[in-house]
């Protein structure tokens, strides 16, 4: 039997390096939801935001506080000209999912092919070198990495759940989410709120392409891989469940850690895509818990909402 | 000379599956994006076939067909329970495990690719016969795709696509028409990967990466899904145009993305300008054609 302190090693490392595609995730799910899209161009956007770091910080030797601000505009500027020059004209042309499919993976290809030309194809970090200080806490390895990727990580999802809970402008974007067409006769802008979340999904990003880039080496190609597994993730969560899907996240890939006990490291991306297939085939609506029953008076009944044309009945 | 035949080789190919994936997708509305995974194991499976047994090259060739009949019966059975973006993933998915299945295994040739594919045809004629053969396939695929839809089977297809709830009630098996049209289109698309295999000798798996998909979907989409010329128009013009700048002599490193470039950038125009289709509602107004666009084509919803 394997070491207990080997398996913990496993379990946090796997947890670690989950939190970049927690963030990826959570972008790619939050567009999900409100939007209704599976957001391919959202790999291009990692791209750019990786290489405007990199190039800010590399070649412009300018601080790491500037690089990240400067990814991040790039991300979310990206998702924003995406949504009102692409997108809001595709959607007012009641174009087919097909188009949206089209247009966000060609879009991602158009930013990869750029960035393969100006930057090359030969793997990028963030940083000259990309080791980190460890601590032993308890025989187990914790590196500053895995500490500053848990930080930002939970700061970035908190202040997205306060946001969407307790802000005005949140709680417009999950009323749109939940029925753009409603929320419109209510005098909620879906457009608004889209392009909101655009730009709200370039900050995680962002945030998500700087773990990776400081952890390891980027290739304009790097990011259509991520953004698969921020799909996957997505579907495993549940589709619009947005804090699911970044729970599929960290669980996706503690058992992708956990399946070097098993099988040989290059055949550990296979079972990202099995996952894919079978969550698909099987759990199209996702991986739900069942709910405990608690006792307790019995539900009020679902107001119903008089249709115009009941109300003219 | 010699390269202008081998891009009519390529070409004709590319004409084999954007009409093959046609059928599926167009006339069948089964939204799959892997339609190359097919394409591959259609040159792997003739390559492999060739390499290791020495069988002539047109058998090697309906055998990588049949294994991507095979193949595609069985994604069929599984994956057609779902539809929509939920196909559209799923197909992704499977196309996405099985390259990473064909970059793993030695006897493939691993992630480097299978080379030493036999010669079947020597001598300067080579490649004109090749390019005789492909065009004959090209306009075989062409012609079998259009007699097939304009038959009564046809109707059944377009019956079940465009209303499978009634389909059905009317005693119609949705799932066999869906499995068999499925079957046909990722066949032929088999056989191109035979072609293909035994032209450039050479198969490697980041050949059927995304791209690809993206590719070949933009081909039938942008010349015209649901038609029968539109995939022919959208081959030759997205295979032809970025190959213009071939002459210009630059290093690969830019040659390869200055390609991907202009191949984005047509399909990001033509999307917008054309979202029809250039072979799609031709003589009908734009108002007409930009209510039309896709939705009625690509499939019910869309997005909000």
């Amino acid at each position: 039997m394997t070491d207990p302190i080997v398996l913990l090693q496993i379990l946090w490392t796997g947890v670690a390096t989950s939190l970049s595609f927690v963030l990826l995730t959570v972008a790619f799910s939050l567009t999900q939801k409100v939007t209704g899209l599976w957001n391919f161009a959202q790999a291009g956007f990692m791209g750019l935001s990786f290489y405007v770091m990199y190039w800010v910080l590399n070649d412009l030797q300018l601080p790491l506080a500037v690089a990240v601000s400067a990814g991040a505009a790039a991300a979310a500027g990206a998702g924003y000209v995406t949504e009102v020059v692409g997108l809001d004209t595709l959607r007012a042309r009641k174009s087919g999912n097909l188009t949206f499919f089209i247009f966000t993976l060609i879009l991602a290809e158009f930013i990869i092919y750029w960035l393969a030309l100006l930057f090359g194809t030969e793997p990028q970090t963030l940083f000259k070198s990309i080791l980190s200080p460890v601590h032993i806490v308890g025989g187990i390895a914790v590196s500053n990495w895995d500490l500053t990727a848990f930080a930002i990580t939970a700061v970035m999802v908190t202040a997205l759940w306060l946001f969407l809970g307790w802000t005005k402008q949140g709680q417009c974007i999950v009323a749109v989410s939940d029925n753009a067409k409603l929320a419109e006769l209510y005098g909620i802008s879906a457009k608004r709120a889209y392009r909101m979340v655009a730009m709200i999904a370039g900050l995680f990003i962002c945030a998500g392409m700087y773990l990776v880039g400081s952890r390891g080496g980027v290739t304009p190609n790097s990011p259509m891989e991520l953004v698969l597994t921020a799909t996957i993730a997505t579907l495993l969560g549940g589709m619009g469940r947005v804090f699911m899907g970044a729970l599929a996240a960290v669980v996706l890939a503690v058992i992708q850690s956990f399946s070097v006990l098993f099988i040989s490291a290059r055949w550990q991306a296979l079972l990202l895509y099995i996952f894919l297939f079978v969550t698909i085939v099987l759990f199209p609506r996702g991986i739900r818990l069942p709910r405990r029953r608690i006792a307790g008076p019995p539900a009020r009944p679902t107001p119903v909402i008089p249709t115009e044309a009941a109300q003219k009945g | 000379m010699e390269y202008i035949l081998t891009m009519g080789v390529l070409i004709s190919i590319f004409v084999i599956l954007a009409s093959s994936y046609n059928l599926v997708i167009g006339y069948g509305g089964l939204a799959s994006v892997a339609h190359p995974i097919f394409y591959a194991l259609g040159a792997y499976g003739a390559s492999l076939l060739a390499i290791h047994t020495g069988i002539p090259a047109p058998l090697a060739i309906v055998f990588g067909g049949l294994v991507a009949v095979v193949a595609s019966v069985l994604l069929a059975l599984s994956a057609l329970r779902v539809s929509g973006d939920y196909l559209l993933i799923a197909s992704l998915g499977f196309q996405l495990g099985i390259l990473q299945v064909i970059k793993n295994f030695e006897f493939t040739g691993g992630a480097g690719g299978l080379s030493a594919i036999p010669t079947t045809i020597t001598g300067p004629l080579r490649t004109p016969l090749f390019l005789l053969i492909c065009l004959s396939c090209a306009v075989a695929t062409v012609w079998l795709v259009s007699s097939i839809v304009h038959g009564p089977y046809g109707r059944a297809i377009t019956a079940m696509r465009d209303e499978e709830l009634a389909f059905s009630a009317l005693g119609r098996n949705a799932m066999s028409i869906k499995v068999v049209v499925f079957a046909i289109g990722c066949g032929i698309a088999g056989i191109a990967g035979g072609l293909y295999a035994f032209y450039f000798q050479y198969v490697s798996p980041e050949q059927y990466e995304v791209l690809q998909s993206a590719a070949i979907l933009t081909m039938v989409v942008l010349g015209g899904m649901g038609t029968t010329w539109g995939p022919v128009v959208g081959a030759i013009l997205l295979i032809a145009v970025p190959q213009g700048i071939t002459f210009l002599n630059l290093p690969p490193s830019v040659m390869a993305p200055l390609q991907g470039i202009i191949f984005t950038t047509l399909v990001l125009i033509f999307l917008f300008v054309r979202p029809a289709g250039l072979v799609g509602n031709i003589g009908k107004t734009k108002s007409a054609q930009d209510q039309k666009a896709l939705p009625e084509a690509a499939g019910k919803g869309g997005a909000p």
